[in-house]
C-alpha cells in the first residue's frame, strides 16, 4: 500500500498556528520589555515598543505565531528575561 | 554612583556610596525566591493554559532546569562582577565589569526586584507612586531598594542602546 508522505511545505500548513503571547506585569521595566522584544524576535525598535505599549495597555500582546516547536522556543527565551509569556493555540484552527 | 561606559568594552559603576554598595551587594540574596511559592511562580512561571498538561509537564521536566541554570549562571557571573569592586577614594567605591555581562546583570536586577515585589506583596499602585512616605517603615527601605535596582536597569539599557 502506497504511503503517503507529507513535503515540509504542506506538512507546515497542517500544522495548527501557535501564539507566543506576552502578558502584562507591574515589574518589569517598559524600556527592558523593549529591549527583550528586540533582542529576542530582532523587532524594529518601532515593532518592539508597538508591542511593548499593547502589553501595558491592553494587558498582553501577541507578539509572533508560528509552529509550536518555535513558539516554545520563544517563550523559553522570553522567560529566561523573566517576561509573563505563553504560548497558545491560534484562534480559528 | 554614577554609571558609564568606559570605552565599548567595560561598564563603571563609579563614586559608589556604602548606602548603594549595602544595596548591590543584597541583589543576589534578595533574587533568591527560596521558601516563597509566590516569588518562584513568578521566576518560573507557566508556559501555557492550565489545560495544556502534557506541555507543562514536558516543560517542568525538560525547560525549567536550563532556565535554573541560565540564572544560576548569571547570578555566578554578577557576584563575580561585585567581588571585584574596591575602594576608590574615601568611602566610595568601585566597580567595573565587561559591557557582554550586562544582560547577566538586567536579569539578575530583575529577578531582585521581582522576588522583592512578590514576597513583600507590593501592589502596582505602590510601585508607581512616587510619593515620599511620612515614615520609613522596612516596608517604604525595601520599595527604595526595588526602585534603586530599577534606575540601575535603566541606566543599564539606555548604555546598552547606545551602542
Amino acid at each position: 500500500m502506497p504511503e503517503t508522505i507529507l513535503e515540509p511545505k504542506e506538512k507546515v500548513l497542517l500544522d495548527t498556528p501557535w501564539n507566543v503571547v506576552v502578558h502584562n506585569d507591574p515589574v518589569n521595566l517598559m524600556s527592558y520589555v523593549t529591549l527583550v522584544f528586540q533582542r529576542v524576535f530582532g523587532f524594529s525598535r518601532d515593532r518592539a515598543v508597538k508591542h511593548m505599549l499593547e502589553v501595558h495597555h491592553k494587558g498582553r500582546s501577541i507578539v509572533w505565531t508560528g509552529t509550536k516547536e518555535l513558539a516554545e522556543m520563544y517563550v523559553h527565551q522570553l522567560h529566561t528575561y523573566l517576561l509573563q509569556a505563553t504560548l497558545e493555540k491560534s484562534e480559528g484552527c | 554612583m554614577l554609571i558609564r561606559k568606559l570605552g565599548n568594552d567595560k561598564i563603571e559603576f563609579t563614586r559608589i556610596e556604602p548606602a548603594e554598595l549595602d544595596l548591590l551587594n543584597k541583589i543576589l540574596v534578595a533574587g533568591d525566591p527560596s521558601g516563597n511559592a509566590a516569588a518562584e511562580s513568578r521566576l518560573y512561571p507557566a508556559p501555557a493554559d492550565p489545560t495544556e498538561t502534557g506541555l507543562i509537564r514536558d516543560w517542568t521536566e525538560f525547560v525549567r532546569p536550563e532556565i535554573e541554570r541560565g540564572f544560576a549562571e548569571s547570578r555566578e557571573l554578577v557576584g563575580a562582577d561585585l567581588a571585584t569592586t574596591k575602594l576608590e577614594s574615601g568611602r566610595l567605591s568601585r566597580l567595573t565589569f565587561p559591557t557582554n555581562h550586562v544582560e547577566s546583570w538586567l536579569v539578575v536586577l530583575n529577578q531582585a526586584r521581582l522576588v522583592l515585589v512578590e514576597v513583600h506583596k507590593f501592589t502596582e499602585r505602590e510601585l508607581t507612586a512616587h510619593l515620599l512616605p511620612l515614615s520609613f517603615t522596612r516596608r517604604q527601605l525595601v520599595l527604595i531598594q526595588i526602585n534603586f535596582y530599577a534606575a540601575i536597569q535603566e541606566r543599564l539599557i539606555e548604555l546598552v542602546g547606545e551602542g
